[in-house]
């Protein structure tokens, strides 16, 4: 059996906008291992967080997964479908995409759960902490007594639950045991006085300890992937350091498989195993963490890398990468690699040929697979495009 | 739901404000009027006693001319005679022309704005709320039909719209018990105080009234329920909850509605207003179900208002101050629940 819990192929999702298509992810492919921590680096608007909700399908209108497989491994599953749904079926391992919705759902929470960037405003503020956790467990706890996956989880919270329980706050739905695991959960999260901040309202709480209460939530389905959006992004150093500490702790101890996607660094380089850098909607360069960060070879790889303060070496300036990120609309999206004209090493065959190359291996590892005609060929200073010419070829288009 | 906080703010806001006093003491005064109407009211409000009708309210009189005819010397003499009619005890707020108790007939008249107001309004609310969340929170096509399709509404006048409805089912009433007399409550309490007893046993609900104004009235809460579902949609709590594997229903039920319900309560004092206006013109215009309503009292002494003005004016009276009141209501909850809220409110 392979170790791949996730196996991302292709994944393509565009936004349709009134000013045109926008190409917010592009031929995206990663895998994700058993208990590895994953991340996706880039900058804003890079498509990090389009392909984090494009794993969970939960792309809003107008944005739609144009194309593309998420393989995940679930044997059961898997063979509960591959007669029912061939084409979703691939050995132990399934296509989320193409699974019916109820399934699709179920998956949310048990297989993926996901924590967002903003902890203050990803938890209802009309409910109690311990109750929204409770609530997920409860949730969970269905789907699993649920194991044909066919009908609507939510069985028993039809209209009328609805309307009484917008009437009266209930806890009928809602098991003792659950109300008990979601005090365990805040426990095991480190939040202190678990019962008694059970109680309380998000607006009673800390951004830090919200965070942990949203891992808490995320935590309340056994997740085989926590994919965490830029997770500490709206936390300040010392929480984020504590934040961190605890997704470290709980992916040791749950085994769980992470994805971690941030614009950090030093995030990446403290939490990571394998990595993948996006550009443009694009995966430019991934592999392993001593690949990418000590031998990159693409060269936006390489200048966000120069762009990080070094304590060691105090440089007088630091090195940013000129420009900005290329508009993502389809309409201004040429031929050429979306990098060249920022690229210090653009060369001719840049503004034609953007094929996906395979590296050298710099270790053992022929996991590393760059985006880069330099892949497979050594940089000549003499073939470069001045920055003129760049200019003029990019305004051809 | 209702969190300390907001407990906090509406004491705060009552305190500061004379006029939210004011709106309470005439919301819950004519709460307590429809709730114990059998025991409040002096005579039966339908019971005609014609050697008594148009009898002026304490403090008044009124002058009928009366004719006399007499034979004086084999000739018949007719004699005008000023005839000054005084105000009865029993009367407090004299009679119509039909010699019904004008006090009594407008303490049960709020028994009918009342009921019409509330379940007009409920009704209205769970229809608009509906429509308004489900549009608001798929948006796209089912949005733009739903919501073109309460834009069409609203542009029909509501009396227009309501009367039609009317012409079309009828004016169908229900017969409810009144508990108190059912119950054998009344007379004896009403013997003990001296008050005459034979209070009407079942009070008329005018059903098809209840269902128009609230079929008329939807389109408000529609409009407020759908703003809020677009903005509460977008929040982090929402994909979270979606992330979570949080079915459309628990979505809206659980993380959408409770998060629209201020705006929607406040709208909701408001409309109670509007429909016990629209419900006294239904029955002005005598669409309504029910003889026992302010706005068919008006209509009944429409044409006596140059000789017996009370018998449109108290009924009047009852209306403006009910509608002040509820409104009055209405904006002390959207005060102290919406500080943000700086709008007009009021019918």
């Amino acid at each position: 059996m392979s170790d791949e819990i996730l196996k991302v192929r292709d994944l393509t999702t565009r936004f349709f906008t009134e000013e045109g298509q926008v190409n917010a992810v592009e031929h995206v492919d990663f895998d994700v291992r058993d208990g590895e921590v994953f991340g996706i680096v880039g900058e804003s608007g890079s498509g990090k967080s389009v392909t984090a909700l494009s794993l969970i399908d939960l792309v809003e209108t107008p944005g739609r997964i144009v194309e593309g497989e998420v393989w995940y491994r679930d044997a059961d599953l898997a063979e509960e479908h591959r007669d029912s749904h061939p084409d979703a079926v691939d050995g132990d391992y399934v296509d989320v995409r193409q699974l019916p919705e109820a399934t699709r759902r179920w998956l949310r929470g048990p297989a993926f759960a996901t924590i967002f960037q903003d902890p203050m405003s990803s938890l209802n503020p009309s409910i109690t902490v311990g109750e929204q956790i409770a609530e997920a467990v409860e949730v969970q706890r269905r789907a699993r007594a649920n194991p044909r996956r066919t009908r609507s989880r939510t069985q028993g919270y039809g209209l009328g639950r609805l309307l009484v329980d917008s009437v009266l706050p209930s806890q009928g739905y809602v098991s003792d045991e659950s109300q008990e695991r979601a005090v365990e959960l805040l426990e095991r999260v480190g939040i202190p006085d678990p019962e008694q901040r059970a109680d309380e309202y998000p607006h009673e709480f800390s951004g830090g300890m919200l965070q942990r209460a949203m891992v808490a939530q995320a935590l309340a389905g056994e997740p085989d992937v926590l994919i965490a959006d830029e997770p500490t992004t709206a936390l300040d150093v010392t929480i984020q350091a504590q934040i961190l500490n605890l997704l470290t702790e709980l992916q040791e101890e749950e085994d769980m498989s992470v994805v971690l996607i941030t614009h950090n660094l030093g995030v990446i380089a403290r939490m990571c195993q394998r990595v993948g850098v996006m550009y443009a909607g694009e995966v430019v360069e991934r592999g392993s963490l001593e690949d990418v960060f000590e031998n990159p070879v693409h060269p936006y790889t390489e200048g966000l890398l120069g762009s990080i303060p070094d304590v060691e070496d105090p440089a007088p300036r630091l090195s940013p990468i000129e420009g900005n990120v290329p508009s993502l609309l389809d309409a201004e999206m040429g031929d050429e690699c979306y990098f060249a004209d920022r690229c210090p090493k653009a060369m001719e065959s840049c503004l034609t040929d953007i094929e996906e190359h395979e590296a050298p291996a710099a270790t053992d590892d022929t996991d590393h697979l760059v985006r880069c005609i330099l892949a497979d060929r050594e940089y000549d200073e003499s073939e470069a495009l001045g920055s003129a010419a760049k200019q003029e070829v990019i305004s051809d288009d | 739901m209702i969190s300390p906080r907001t407990l906090r703010n509406l004491r705060k806001e009552l305190r500061s404000s004379a006029l939210a006093k004011i709106g309470i003491v005439l919301v819950l005064a004519m709460i307590l009027v429809a709730a114990f109407a059998p025991f409040i009211a002096l005579h039966n409000p339908t019971n005609q006693d014609l050697d008594e009708n148009t009898l002026p309210p304490m403090g008044f009189s009124r002058t009928t001319e009366e004719t006399t005819s007499e034979m004086v010397n084999g000739s018949l003499q007719l004699t005008n005679e000023t005839v000054y009619v005084n105000a009865t005890a029993s009367h407090p707020l004299g009679t119509n022309s039909l010699g019904q108790d004008v006090y009594s007939r407008a303490v049960y008249g709020a028994r009918t704005s009342m009921m019409v107001g509330v379940l007009g309004t409920v009704l209205a609310a769970i229809l608009g709320v509906s429509v308004g969340l489900v549009a608001g929170f798929y948006r796209g096509r089912i949005d733009d039909a739903l919501m073109r399709f309460a834009d069409v509404s609203l542009a029909f006048p509501s009396l227009v719209l309501a009367i039609a409805l009317i012409g079309l089912w009828g004016r169908a009433a229900v017969d409810v018990p009144d508990p108190f007399v059912v119950f054998g409550l009344v007379d004896p309490v009403r013997s003990a105080l001296g008050l005459p007893t034979g209070m009407p046993d079942s009070f008329v609900l005018p059903g098809t009234v209840i269902v128009v104004v609230g079929l008329v009235n939807w389109v408000w809460f529609a409009r407020i329920a759908r703003g809020e579902a677009l903005s509460i949609r977008e929040e982090e709590y929402v994909k979270a909850a979606r992330a979570l594997g949080a079915s459309d229903a628990r979505i809206i039920g659980r993380h959408v509605l409770p998060n629209a319900t201020t705006p929607i309560l406040v709208l909701a004092t408001i409309q109670v207003a509007a429909i016990i206006l629209l419900e006294s013109s239904l029955s002005f215009l005598g669409f309504s179900g029910t003889t026992l309503s302010w706005g068919f009292d008006i209509s009944q002494g429409r044409g006596y208002l140059s000789t017996a003005w009370w018998i449109a004016t108290i009924p009047g009276i009852a209306i403006v101050l009910a509608v002040i009141g509820v409104n009055l209501v209405g904006d002390w909850l959207r005060d102290a629940l919406d500080p943000g809220i700086e709008g007009e409110g009021g019918v």
